[in-house]
């Protein structure tokens, strides 16, 4: 009786044992805010709620701070201030909006003008939520406007100049990259060992998950075939980025033809050669921006682009054929068949 | 040993350790399943805050304010949805039905999400695109 009693006594100290060997025990911390108008999500590991939160909330805190700086739409903007002055002086800026102009014109120069900050005169145009398709006089007027080689920069001064009136710097393309590298810079100068940050579809991973194993992305099929079978493939991120461009994130159908966001700089219309083009490189802001340039450039050439800039890609053409640059061939995971002519 | 050489062996003492052991491993079950909830949240956002944290299985409606206005979130058999939006584009409402991810309204800035422990995070962390 009493040495089951004893044992039962055991069994019993066994249980919170079990327990609190969990304390302390690193966790995914997961939190998300509406920023540079789209969602904004972090994940955070740590083994303390407290400093998971504290450092989330300064990322979400410098998120906030760059929109504020470089939204295409907020008058009070740095970006608005240099594009109402197009043509007129030059605008002093503070050192990020210099940093992201000079990163968008470096793209720029290495796509051959397919990724164009100054796309922002043309997609003005474009109402994707009114379905308005801009007139051909309209566009052809505004096509001039359009060259990232019109942004004088001064470093010294810390200004930009747009060389022609009604020239417009849209950053839309490369600015969600830029801020989802920033809020990774913060997040690890806050002593945060591993994290993974989306801004809307830029993402950019850091360090390792709890279980060892790197932060799984998958990238969303262009044309699913349900609401739930929506992923084309899966890969895994150790220390990079991810973005994707696709012909469905923002875009309306009139008369049988798709017209999208993604706008050739030397056309003024949306690009026709891809359903959505993902790019893997080592920041987002570079993903973000490549990305894009790709989408514009097509698969061929846009293939040919990122193997020569040693990045990895996965390109979905227009007949919905999946292209996967070498390097990452034997890392991804294709969760959905391939299939032909699927496009529209 | 047999059966039989036991049955007379069993003492009170026995009966009551075998049903100790029993209810404490049951209840480790449910304090494991409490302990780490099977994507069972709703989580409501407006303007970044969080407003509502509900769980996915019990049905109901619930009116949620925005700075434009008073949005309807619905939960029935297991899933979530937008009814009723004051945002110009309705695109919150077209979404429809999830049971996973999130439902995002920039204009009323409203974020319904469904906090997914058991599926969506086992896959992957995050989608692009």
């Amino acid at each position: 009786m009493k040495k089951k009693f004893i044992a039962l006594i055991a069994v019993l100290s066994i249980f919170p044992a079990l327990f609190s060997c969990n304390l302390g025990k690193e966790k995914i911390y997961k939190d998300s805010k509406i920023a540079m108008d789209t969602i904004v999500t972090i994940n955070i590991v740590s083994n303390s709620k407290k400093n998971a939160r504290l450092a989330a909330s300064k990322a979400f805190g410098e998120i906030e701070r760059l929109s504020s700086l470089i939204n295409f739409y907020s008058d009070g903007s740095e970006l608005s201030k240099i594009n109402r002055n197009a043509g007129k002086k030059p605008v002093h800026v503070s050192p990020e909006t210099m940093d992201l102009i000079k990163d968008s014109i470096v793209v720029a120069k290495k796509s051959g003008g397919a990724f164009d900050p100054t796309i922002g005169a043309i997609s003005v145009l474009w109402d994707f939520q009114k379905k308005l398709i801009p007139g051909k006089r309209d566009i052809s007027k505004r096509l001039k406007l359009v060259s990232y080689k019109n942004i004088i920069i001064n470093e010294k001064k810390q200004t930009v100049y747009l060389r022609k009136k009604g020239m417009m710097i849209d950053l839309g393309g490369i600015a969600k990259g830029y801020a989802a590298d920033r809020a990774i810079d913060i997040l690890s100068s806050s002593g945060i060992k591993a994290a993974m940050v989306s801004v809307a579809g830029d993402i950019r991973a850091y360090g390792l998950k709890p279980d060892g194993k790197p932060w799984m992305v998958g990238i969303r099929d262009p044309r699913p075939v349900s609401a739930t079978e929506n992923i084309l493939a899966a890969l895994p991120l150790k220390n990079m980025a991810i973005s994707t461009s696709g012909d469905y994130q923002r875009f309306f159908i009139k008369d049988g033809v798709r017209y999208h966001h993604l706008l050739i700089p030397w056309t003024g219309m949306p690009a026709g050669g891809c359903q959505s083009v993902s790019v893997i490189a080592d920041k987002a802001v570079i993903t973000d921006s490549f990305a894009t340039a790709v989408f514009i450039l097509g698969p061929e050439k846009g293939m040919r682009l990122l193997e020569k800039m040693g990045y990895g890609g996965v390109i979905v053409d227009y007949y919905g054929r999946v292209h996967i640059t070498e390097g990452i061939k034997d890392k991804i995971e294709i969760k959905r068949p391939e299939r032909k002519n699927h496009s529209g | 040993m047999r059966l039989r050489d036991l049955k007379g062996k069993i003492t009170p003492a026995d009966v009551i350790l075998l049903f100790l052991l029993l209810a404490i491993s049951i209840s480790g079950l449910i304090f494991i399943d409490n302990v780490m909830p099977q994507g069972t949240e709703v989580i409501i956002d407006v303007n970044g805050k969080q407003v509502y944290m509900l769980p996915l299985n019990t049905d109901k409606s619930v009116k949620v304010k925005g700075p434009l206005g008073d949005t309807l979130v619905e939960i029935r058999d297991g899933k979530v949805r937008i009814t009723e939006s004051p945002c110009p584009n309705k695109i919150c409402i077209k979404q429809g039905w999830i049971k996973r991810g999130a439902i995002v309204c920039l204009p009323n800035r409203i974020v319904v999400r469904v906090n997914s422990t058991k599926d969506g995070n086992r896959k992957v962390d995050a989608i692009t695109g």
